[in-house]
Parts: structure tokens; C-alpha cells; sequence
């Protein structure tokens, strides 16, 4: 759906202040695949999210959504913005209108709706994030941490994207919370059926969410590869400054002291179904001896 | 040594223009902590344990209940000086607490304002951003610093207080991983090496396991006290209260579940491996093991 | 646009006019101002042109600075340029569309606009040369007699710096709230003014609102680093005049004296 091509991108550039903040990043997003984008911090994550809809323009490189470069002189920016919906960090300090439907609204009415079309993609996405039809008119200032974001990411959600880009949708969230939020974010890919690009530094998270995953480190694109390709590689993603899993750590630490495990695990689920069939394998061995 | 009895702390909330109601934020805390420990204060949003850290410093007056800090009330209003200089802060948000506009400048603030020798503040500023490890950033702007870095810079600045006890209010709820244990570090090096007396209040589990002591909050109450092994011995208590458990922690309870005899709580890396590995060899040895580690 | 606001515009680097004392700088400026003011014969601007180079040149502050300063006056300049070229009576040189060129208007503009210009590029060199807190601190002891009249001298200079300290902080959060708005089909750029004013008027309010939530966190942490508001403080490095300063003074009162003779003499 979206063919990003060797993009390079340079902060500043011609002045004291030039910094090479991108360089040379390709990657594919396609329909309905779930993306984690990790790094460390300055790594041009933030940076790369911003080229994706615009708000950026690359010095080299190219970008095509469904198969049209968005840089073509006649492609219309808005457009793309439309279909590529982009969530920062900390979205409630985002929100400014005086009701939680007006500020869902916002986006479209942007975007040429008229107020009836627009107000009714707000329900919907209102809806979907959990919202209480009570709390349509209130002011967003009212609700709690976890339903300001729900209404911010509700505001991206009702320009109705076909890719949803979101950054730490969960910092700064309690464990809860943050629960909460990542539900909400596979049921949105769930029924909406769209592709979700999620920044995020909790490997866990990724882990556990993630089909695909980018690694960034130092303004490249270091590694793509399905979840087990990359967090397999502990050593690497620890030398860049990247954690891996607590689970995928320990897991390939019990390999090397010596239990087969065959493959070091992602999640708690799949430590727990290896662990427990190598230890009853071995006890069932012990015990025939 | 902090002590705490029947704390109660109500907010007034505005439910309209002229209605008001109150909200009980904090509902008969009793607490004692003895100087020198590293104690956290776990706990969900609107558990209340930011709250009980503005007690602390006097930066709130307690509706009904006491406080003494070492021996001195909170309500005193003479004790208020003496209060915060034995007891330091660090909050959230790293820009909303550095007030000066280079790193030096702002370490210097609180010796500025006791009113101390400029020897004697340029010593203390040196001694706490060296502490830190921020002494070579000394003339930067803030502005150009990494959150960790700027969390370090705030924790500099209340070293050059010379509390006896430091609370840290979520310091890390901001931060990236690799930031969060930079903090850490640091915080734990304080208690360690110079025995300040650490209240960390926090989300984050995996943060506290090597506390003295954690004190579990949830809805204005203390749910729980105990030594990490004790707090995490019951994961399901944690999923509860909206906390989350460590991996490890996670995964050796639901092993035992199934029937592993692993001992239970484990709370690092190192002693997970410790534990499954002396259950292979157990296992194969052959030994049966039914009631082992229960 | 808004974007390309910088402000921090300190310039490090280890010179005598770095470290000078803030107060004497001040004054410095001040009697810089006063002295252009005072000039009669446009030609005595270069006395001025090359006071200003020199000093450039000791502060070791590069040029490309000096004219960064000038950027941002710009249409200042050009409007007072041409404005005084129009409406100066006198003999007429030259007519061009509506705008009738004199003689006297030509000498006026090019006077008042140097003026201008020259005032710039002075105070540019106070702020290049002495950070926001040696500012406010000089600020403080140089009118410190006026807290024995109960006006809270102290309490300003805090003010200032925490000012200095949170505009780079509130351009960047500006940043990301128009990042924000734009991936929400908010177009900044190219858009009527009037569109443009409006779409200013949707920051404004999330803005405001960190600005509260910001003041009431720092209000919090400042209590708790023992800022009381009244009582007395000290300095890390308290000021006080050095040799150079009394130099610099000497100059000062050395080029008023030259200005005020030239004056009187031509």
C-alpha cells in the first residue's frame, strides 16, 4: 500500500545547524499488516512518521502510496493526509475544542466534510475508542488521563486512515492504562482493518502486538524482519542501545546454560508452552532412567 | 525517620458552578519509615501516592491525621523550612522543574536560596553534578540535554540541598527505557553510597524489586507492605491493583501453576535461570519432587 | 513563519567582553543609544560602523551573527527608508512612481535607517555576548536601591530568567502542536491571512493550557527548592566589577565626550 524508497532527509539544511536526520530508509507498509518501529531515542523514528504524511519532504528518495508518489507535483497533500492518520506523543495535550466531539470532528470537517458527515465519523470513531455517548459533549478537559488519549486517538481515527501511524501511544501511562491502549489499537485494526505503525521503546509491547518490525539506529533502517527474526538477535540490539524483551533475554540465557529450548521466546505465553514441555520431557526421561 | 498516622486528604471538586463535593484522595494512611531506606510507593494513576508525596514536603496540609518528620510536625507551620530542608523532591516532567537556564545555574537555585557562601554553593553544585555525572554538561542549556540527563540535572539540584531524604514522584513516568535505568542508577547509588533515605513513588514494577521495602497503594489506601520477595510472591494482587508484574516473575508463577517446583517469587533474570536450571537437574535425576518449592 | 523564530541567542566564547561585568554592558548599551542620538552629521556614523566592527571582532562573536541581527528588521528598515525619502520636503532629484525623491529626504533616510540599524546591531552584541541570567542579575544589582522602595527587584529577575528558560521549550511544544493540527488537515501554509489567524487561534488554547498546568509544576518545584519570595538569597557567582570594567567604563565616557564635542563642533 505504502513503498517508502531510499529516503534521505536533512534538517536544516544550507544552514550552521545542518544534521543528517534520515539516510537512505526503504521499507514497505502493506494492507493490514501491524508494524513496530523501534530505536533509540534520536534515532529518527519521529522524523521518519513526519515523511509518511507530509508534514515532511525528503531531500532524496521517494514515497508512493497506492503506487503514486506522493512527492508528483500534482499529488494533493491532503489527500494523504486523509489516508495516512498520524497520532504524536502525549495526543490529550493536543486537544483544543470545547467539546469531546467537536475536537473528533475537527479532522474531517478539515478535510471537506460538512458538519453532519463529519460529526457522524466522530461518533463512529467515539465509538470504537469506547466512548460514552454521555461524554460527547463534555469538555475534553473533564475526563481522565486514559480518555483524553482515547479522544485524541479518536480525532486521527475519524478522518478514517487507511495506515494509522502512531508514537508511544502509551507513554507515560500507567501499566493499566497502557493495557487499555493497546487493546484498543488491535481492535481498531481488527475493525477497521487497517495498517497500524506503532513507535514504541517497550520491546514487550512490540513484542506481543507486532507482526513486522523496523529497527532504526544512529538515521538508518538497520534491520526489518518479522518479530522472532529481529528480537533474536540480542546481541545486536543490545550493542545499538535497544533492549530486547525481559522474557527473549532470559529465554536465550537458559538456551546457552544448557536447556533446549529450541528458540528463544517473545512472549510470556511461549517461554511458559517451552519451558514446561522441556521440563516434562526431561522429567519423564529422569524418570525412565 | 518519617511518620504518618491516619492521614486523610480530601480534594474539593466543582461539580458545578455552585455545587462542590469533596473527594477523598488519600483515606487513613499509617506509615513509618525509617531513615537510611530505599522504600517505594507503588501504585495505579489516582491510587494517591503523588498526593502522599506532596505531604512529605509540606506542599500539602493534611485534612485530618499527622505527620511527623523527625519529630516535627507538618502542620507546624515553624517546622516548614526545617521540613523541606531535610526532605528534597523531584517530580514528573523534567522541563517543569528546571528553573535555572544553564545546568550550573539551576543546581545552584536551592543553595542560592538558603542564602549560602558562593564558595560553598560553587562546591555543592560541583560535588552534586559530579555525583550525577553531569559535571562535564555544567554550562549547557537544559534545553539541549536528553530527559534522562535533565532528570539527572534535577536530582543534582536537590543534592545540592543536602536533604536527608529525597522523594522522587514518578521521575521516570517520562523517560524512555534506557533513560529510566540512568535514573536508577543514580538513585540507587544515593542510597547506597551517601544512605539518603529514597521514597520513589512509580508505576513500574520492575523498578522497585531491590527496594527495602514497597508499600502497595490503590484507591487512597495502603493495600499492602512488604519486602519486594513478599509484595511479588502474589502476581494476581499486582494484576489487580492494575500493576505490572516482571516477566520473570510472570512466568515463574504461571510454571509453578503448572506443576514446576520452582521457588516462588523470582524477580531477576539471574535467578529465574538460577531455579529452572536446579529444577532440570532435579528432574534429571529423577528425583520426585511433588511437594517441593510449595 | 513561526517556525523559524530562534531565541537563546547566546554566543560562547571566552572573551573580554564576555566577561565583562553584565552592569557594565548595560550601560554600555545605553550610552551607545544615547550617543546615536546625538549625532547631527550622518558621516559620524562611521565612527559608530567601526566601534561596532571592532567590537565584534574582540567578542570574537563572527559577523554572519551581526547580520542575523539586521535579518529580522528588515522590513523595518526599508519602511523607514522609504517613508523618510517621501515625506522630506526639499529639492526634488528624482520621481519615481509616487514616491518624489529629495535631496534632504535622501540624507534623512539614510540617517535615520543607519541609526536604526546601528541600535540593532549594539544591542545584538549584549545579547550575543551575556546570558539571560548574567542579564538578569545585572538587571537586579543595578537596581537594587530600588527594593528599599518595596519594589520586587528580585522576584523580576527570577521572573526573567524563568522566562528565557521556557520560550525555547514553548516554540517546540508550538512545533508540535502545528505538526499536530497539520496531520489533521489544518494547512498552515498556504491559506488566507484571516484563515491564518484562525488556525493561530486553535494553538493558542492548548498552549495556554500547558502554560498553566508548566507554571503550577514549576510554582511546586521552586517551593520545594526553598524559593520563598521573600527572605534573603546569594549568587554562585555574585558579581563584581573587575579591572576591565573600569577600562570599559573609561572608554564609555570617552566616546560621549567625543560625540557631544562633535556635536557642538560641526
Amino acid at each position: 500500500m505504502m513503498v517508502v524508497k531510499n529516503l534521505s532527509f536533512t534538517y536544516g539544511k544550507g544552514t550552521a545547524h545542518e544534521c543528517r536526520v534520515l539516510e537512505d530508509v526503504s521499507f514497505e507498509i502493506n494492507e493490514g499488516e501491524f508494524i513496530g518501529l523501534i530505536g533509540s531515542s534520536g534515532s529518527g523514528k519521529t522524523t521518519l512518521i513526519k515523511h509518511l504524511n507530509g508534514l515532511l519532504k525528503a531531500d532524496s528518495g521517494d514515497i508512493l502510496f497506492q503506487g503514486r508518489s506522493i512527492y508528483d507535483k500534482n499529488y494533493v497533500l491532503s489527500n494523504l493526509r486523509k489516508e495516512v492518520g498520524l497520532v504524536f506523543q502525549y495526543p490529550e495535550q493536543q486537544l483544543f475544542k470545547s467539546t469531546v466531539l467537536g475536537d473528533v470532528a475537527f479532522g474531517p470537517q478539515n478535510l471537506g466534510m460538512s458538519k453532519e458527515e463529519a460529526e457522524k465519523a466522530a461518533k463512529d470513531s467515539l465509538k470504537l475508542v469506547g466512548m460514552d455517548e454521555s461524554d460527547y459533549y463534555v469538555s475534553p478537559l473533564e475526563l481522565s488521563g486514559g480518555q483524553k488519549r482515547c479522544v485524541a486517538i479518536a480525532g486521527v481515527l475519524a478522518m478514517n486512515p487507511k495506515i494509522l501511524v502512531m508514537d508511544e501511544p502509551a507513554a507515560g501511562l500507567d501499566p493499566g492504562t497502557r493495557d487499555m491502549i493497546y487493546r484498543l489499537v488491535n481492535k481498531i485494526k481488527r475493525e477497521r482493518n487497517i495498517s497500524i505503525m506503532l513507535v514504541s521503546h517497550h520491546m514487550e509491547d512490540v513484542a506481543e502486538y507486532a507482526d513486522k518490525v523496523l529497527v532504526m539506529y544512529k538515521n538508518k533502517l538497520v534491520r526489518t524482519g518479522t518479530v522472532r527474526e529481529i528480537f533474536s538477535q540480542t546481541e545486536y540490539l543490545k550493542s545499538i542501545g535497544i533492549g530486547v524483551p525481559q522474557i527473549t533475554s532470559v529465554t536465550e540465557r537458559l538456551i546457552k546454560a544448557g536447556l533446549d529450548l529450541g528458540h528463544p521466546a517473545v512472549t510470556v505465553d511461549e517461554a511458559e508452552e517451552l519451558i514446561c514441555r522441556e521440563l516434562n520431557r526431561l522429567k519423564g526421561k529422569g524418570k525412565d532412567e | 525517620m518519617i511518620r504518618i498516622k491516619d492521614l486523610i486528604h480530601r480534594y474539593t471538586v466543582w461539580e458545578s458552578e455552585t455545587k462542590k463535593s469533596k473527594k477523598t484522595v488519600l483515606d487513613g494512611i499509617s506509615l513509618d519509615i525509617p531513615s537510611g531506606q530505599f522504600v517505594a510507593i507503588l501504585g495505579a494513576n489516582g491510587s494517591g501516592k503523588s498526593t502522599l508525596a506532596k505531604h512529605l514536603n509540606v506542599l500539602l496540609l493534611p485534612d485530618e491525621g499527622t505527620i511527623w518528620i523527625d519529630g516535627k510536625k507538618t502542620a507546624d507551620k515553624e517546622a516548614l523550612w526545617e521540613i523541606r530542608g531535610r526532605i528534597g523532591m523531584v517530580f514528573q516532567n523534567p522541563d517543569n522543574q528546571i528553573i535555572g537556564t544553564s545546568v550550573e545555574e539551576d543546581v545552584a537555585f536551592e543553595p542560592e536560596n538558603k542564602n549560602l557562601d558562593p564558595e560553598m554553593i560553587r562546591e555543592r553544585v560541583e560535588n552534586s553534578l559530579k555525583e550525577v555525572g553531569l559535571f562535564h554538561k555544567r554550562k549547557s542549556s537544559p534545553f539541549r540535554l536528553s530527559g534522562g540527563q535533565k532528570q539527572r540535572v534535577a536530582i543534582a539540584g536537590v543534592l545540592a540541598g543536602m536533604h536527608e531524604c529525597i522523594v522522587l514522584d514518578e521521575p521516570t513516568a517520562m523517560l524512555d527505557p534506557g533513560a529510566r535505568k540512568e535514573v536508577l542508577q543514580v538513585i540507587r547509588n544515593l542510597n547506597r553510597q551517601r544512605g539518603i533515605t529514597i521514597i520513589l513513588i512509580t508505576h513500574h514494577t520492575d523498578e522497585v524489586i531491590d527496594a527495602d521495602k514497597i508499600i502497595l497503594m490503590d484507591k487512597g489506601r495502603i493495600v499492602e507492605v512488604g519486602t519486594p520477595k513478599e509484595i511479588f510472591r502474589n502476581p494476581e494482587l499486582l494484576k489487580q491493583m492494575k500493576m505490572d508484574v516482571p516477566q520473570v516473575t510472570e512466568l515463574a508463577y504461571r510454571l509453578h501453576a503448572r506443576g514446576i517446583p520452582i521457588e516462588l517469587p523470582v524477580l531477576t533474570e539471574n535467578q529465574l535461570i538460577d531455579r529452572i536450571m536446579a529444577v532440570k537437574e532435579q528432574f534429571m535425576k529423577g528425583e520426585d519432587l511433588e511437594n517441593d518449592g510449595r | 513563519m513561526i517556525r523559524d523564530i530562534t531565541i537563546g541567542q547566546y554566543y560562547a566564547e571566552d572573551s573580554v567582553i564576555h566577561t565583562l561585568d553584565p552592569r557594565t554592558k548595560l550601560m554600555g548599551v545605553l550610552i551607545y543609544v544615547v550617543a546615536l542620538f546625538l549625532v547631527k552629521n550622518s558621516y559620524v556614523y562611521f565612527i559608530f560602523l567601526a566601534l561596532i566592527l571592532m567590537l565584534y571582532r574582540v567578542s570574537k562573536v563572527p559577523l554572519s551573527f551581526l547580520l542575523k541581527g539586521l535579518r529580522g528588521i528588515i522590513l523595518l528598515l526599508i519602511f523607514t527608508f522609504i517613508f523618510r525619502l517621501n515625506s522630506t520636503p526639499g529639492a526634488e532629484i528624482a520621481h519615481i512612481w509616487k514616491i518624489t525623491v529629495t535631496e534632504e529626504g535622501m540624507a534623512k533616510a539614510i540617517s535615520l535607517t543607519s541609526r536604526i540599524a546601528l541600535m540593532i546591531v549594539g544591542a545584538s552584541l549584549l545579547s550575543y555576548t551575556t546570558t539571560p541570567k548574567e542579564m538578569a542579575d545585572g538587571m537586579e544589582k543595578a537596581f537594587s536601591f530600588l527594593e528599599k522602595l518595596h519594589i520586587p527587584i528580585h522576584d523580576m529577575a527570577v521572573i526573567v530568567m524563568i522566562a528565557f528558560r521556557f520560550i525555547p521549550i514553548m516554540l517546540e511544544e508550538m512545533n508540535v502542536l502545528m505538526d499536530a493540527q497539520a496531520a489533521r488537515g489544518v494547512e498552515f501554509d498556504k491559506c488566507s491571512i484571516l484563515k491564518k489567524c484562525k488556525n493561530v487561534f486553535t494553538l493558542l488554547m492548548p498552549l495556554f493550557l500547558s502554560t498553566v498546568r508548566r507554571a503550577s509544576d514549576l510554582a511546586m518545584a521552586m517551593e520545594a527548592r526553598g524559593y520563598s519570595g521573600d527572605g534573603k538569597t546569594s549568587k554562585m557567582y555574585p558579581l563584581a566589577y573587575k579591572h576591565c570594567d573600569t577600562m570599559a567604563y573609561i572608554g564609555m565616557a570617552g566616546l560621549l565626550i567625543i560625540i557631544i564635542a562633535l556635536r557642538i563642533i560641526m
